[in-house]
């Protein structure tokens, strides 16, 4: 169906400007998503580390650059095994907690203190799982790396009234993007914190805005309320619809600016770089649809919902690969558990890179 | 399928390395496949049959052929199979893509998830909890006495003399049931709950002041009400829900651990919706363990619909609520706070009145 890119590498030696392909089509994987949601329920769970490969599979397999797809690495057993593990654990961390007082104190310092751990180890598997042409990317974080960037910064943060939360989540998204892999060379963020600032104000800007359209229609509304004038109630409710956008919107264009400015300052050096031209219009609106598909369709959209933003973000995408990339070396061993991120998604530590 | 002679087109993907070539394969009579540059018709690889696998068949991806040093073959064409590919290899993208099964189990599920909470969990945590050790039931009654104290409840107002009373009353009671009477011990609380009586897991048994100065005129009543808790000791109907909830909960964690999206928000309904029927259920139980106990001593069932008579309307029912066709407006939310977790008091005060020895 789609045409498949012939890969060659006879133009070596120059730097070739690539768009990031992605081929999943909207029917094919909701079934296949429901299937395997279904065949994880009905095996209880078991085979849900089977649909957590496929489904996985199916998203990289359709992401391509120059004719290659990106790789999911991870086996189902590998991934049942961390699983099993968490389970047990969550399970006595409940029962334990809830028979004592004391019990559950400990035990909630206890996965306090492993936050970090479980952080790094799920993001460990995640990317050492992917591989694009047999090289497989890893991430190398620190426990006190993680604790400085993930906790102690962001409580610092709070103190001074989030004045300094952009610097903040500037610095949190180097250190983890700076701590990612490929092929044994590092990547690099040249981002500015005076960016994250601006894209906040941006937003800050939109919100005064909106808040001052708002006053200016609110009045209205309030005014044909007091007459008693049934417009009000449509007035109210283009009031209330307005208000569940605005957060799409503010987020939309929070998150695309962030987006661009992080990929276009991600590099290997001499190996790898990227441009990201994300619009924030455009992005809105996939946003905001994506919301009304999941709460119209119960969360069953879902798949639906994914195609369209991997869709969306890969026709953004640029990748500039250098001579450098052809002859890149796999550094990274497959011996791996997944019980780190198994874990860190039962403990609800997940973490989204952008 | 393929000719066995015919050359497959597609990109070899060299062990650990980003090198690839555009290559086409060969598969020989015997299985084993050859490798072939498509420039320059270098032979690239060999391997035995016996020393290779196929990637996992996912719907649109081509299915690649992945030899022991890790090295790939990706074909071209995304709809192509190897001849020696297994049906069980095949299975899952056959049903990822047929409709059929989609909706097969879209029924399926259903029924699974109703069968596990409501027959198979329930009953699994009924046996399970024989099994456990008395310390559990000990310990959580004194963590729950202790939570109690710290957070909802006041020493009591009730006089000594009064307290000795219903104690003296009640031990007369185990004592003719013979039930232990260390086990079954009361404490007097004040409460603002307002009139409630409620056991604990190791058979504890509190009573508010409420419930002490409402049936101080009517001590079978006050009886019939401590039997309906020692039936939820008896049945170990708290260390039941504790099992059933936390099997539930990881049952829940399980199937639907990996489900984005489709909404914790309906399962975390559903899940209440259940346990509430579940405590429908035991108070139902320990309702009939009360008869049963009443009818021992000589007393009857009717003690009891008293009892529930008196506490619905200490709880704000109207009269004409207690006679069955109240309109349910006035004071409806206290009422409705009370009775959430138990069964419809009309019905069981009908049931009470109409109770018979031979029934049961």
């Amino acid at each position: 169906m789609n045409p498949s890119v012939s890969p060659d590498v006879s133009n070596a030696g120059e730097t070739r400007t690539l768009p990031v392909v992605f081929s999943g089509k909207k029917g094919e994987y909701l079934k296949l998503w429901l299937v395997n949601m279904l065949l994880s329920i009905l095996t209880l769970g078991i085979y849900s580390a089977w649909a957590k490969v496929r489904n996985t599979q199916y998203l990289y397999g359709h992401t391509q650059v120059e004719g290659h797809r990106l790789q999911y690495l991870a086996t189902p057993l590998q991934i049942l095994r961390g699983r099993i593990i968490a389970v047990i654990l969550f399970g006595l961390y409940v029962l334990l907690s809830s028979m004592h007082p004391v019990a559950n104190l400990v035990l909630m310092l206890l996965l306090l203190a492993a936050m970090p751990w479980l952080l790094i180890q799920g993001l460990r598997f995640s990317l050492r799982m992917t591989a694009y042409r047999n090289v497989r990317f890893s991430f190398n974080a620190n426990y006190g790396g993680v604790l400085l960037h993930f906790i102690l910064l962001p409580i610092l943060g709070a103190l001074t009234f989030g004045l300094a939360m952009p610097w903040v989540i500037q610095r949190l998204q180097k250190y983890v993007h700076e701590s990612i892999s490929f092929g044994g060379h590092n990547f690099s963020l040249n981002s500015s914190a005076g960016y994250y600032y601006k894209a906040v104000f941006a937003c800050i800007g939109l919100a005064i805005l909106y808040f001052i359209a708002l006053a200016i229609l609110g009045s209205g509304v309030f005014a044909a309320l007091a007459a008693e004038n049934p417009a009000a109630i449509g007035g109210m409710i283009i009031i209330m619809i307005s208000y569940f956008m605005f957060g799409y919107v503010i987020a939309a264009v929070y998150q695309s600016m962030i987006r661009n400015h992080v990929m276009n300052n991600l590099s290997i050096d001499g190996v790898v770089s990227f441009n990201s031209s994300v619009v924030a219009m455009p992005y809105v609106w996939l946003m905001l649809s994506n919301a009304l598909l999941l709460i119209f369709t119960l969360g069953l959209a879902y798949p639906v919902t994914q195609i369209r933003k991997n869709k969306f973000l890969a026709d953004a995408t640029l990748v500039n690969l250098q001579p450098a990339a052809d002859h890149l070396v796999n550094t990274v061993s497959d011996q791996d558990s997944a019980f780190g991120e198994e874990a860190a998604g039962l403990f609800d530590a997940d973490l989204s890179l952008t | 399928m393929a000719t066995d002679s015919s050359p497959i087109a597609g990109t070899f993907q060299l062990a650990g390395r980003a090198e690839a070539h555009p290559a086409s394969a060969r598969i020989n009579d015997n299985g084993s496949v050859q490798i072939i540059a498509a420039n320059d018709q270098r032979p690239l690889h060999y391997s035995n049959a016996q020393d290779m696998q196929y990637g996992d068949i996912i719907p649109g991806l081509p299915a690649e052929l992945i030899f022991a040093d890790g090295a790939r073959f990706i074909p071209n064409d995304a709809s192509f199979r190897w001849p020696g590919l297994s049906g069980a290899k095949r299975l899952p993208a056959w049903l990822e893509t047929h409709w059929v099964a989609v909706l097969a189990a879209v029924i399926l599920v259903p029924g699974f998830v109703w069968l596990m909470v409501h027959k198979v969990i329930p009953s699994a945590a009924s046996a399970s909890v024989q099994y456990l050790p008395d310390f559990v039931a000990v310990e959580l009654g004194s963590q729950t006495m202790d939570l109690l104290d710290r957070f909802y409840m006041e020493p009591t107002q009730v006089s000594d003399e009064q307290q000795e009373k219903i104690t003296a009353d009640w031990h007369a009671i185990l004592q003719r049931l013979e039930l232990p009477e260390d086990k079954f011990r009361l404490y007097f609380r004040a409460s603002s709950i307002g009139a409630n009586a409620f056991a604990l897991p190791d058979g504890s048994v509190i009573l508010t002041d409420g419930i002490v100065e409402l049936m101080q005129d009517h001590p079978e009543q006050l009886n019939a009400v401590l039997l309906h808790e020692i039936g939820h000791v008896e049945h170990k109907h708290s260390l039941k829900t504790l099992a059933q909830a936390t099997a539930t909960t990881m049952m829940f964690a399980m199937m639907f651990g990996d489900i984005d999206g489709a909404g914790e928000l309906i399962l975390g309904a559903g899940t209440s919706l259940l346990q509430s029927a579940f405590s429908r259920d035991m108070e139902r139980e320990a309702d009939a363990y009360a008869y049963t106990q009443l009818h021992k001593i000589g007393h009857s069932p009717v003690d009891f619909a008293n009892a529930m008579r008196a506490l619905m309307k200490s709880h704000g029912a109207s009269d004409e609520q207690l006679q069955g066709n109240g309109s349910g407006e006035d004071n409806g939310k206290e009422l409705l706070e009370y009775l959430s977790s138990h069964p419809d008091t009309l019905e069981r005060i009908k049931a009470a009145e109409e109770w018979q020895p031979d029934t049961k």
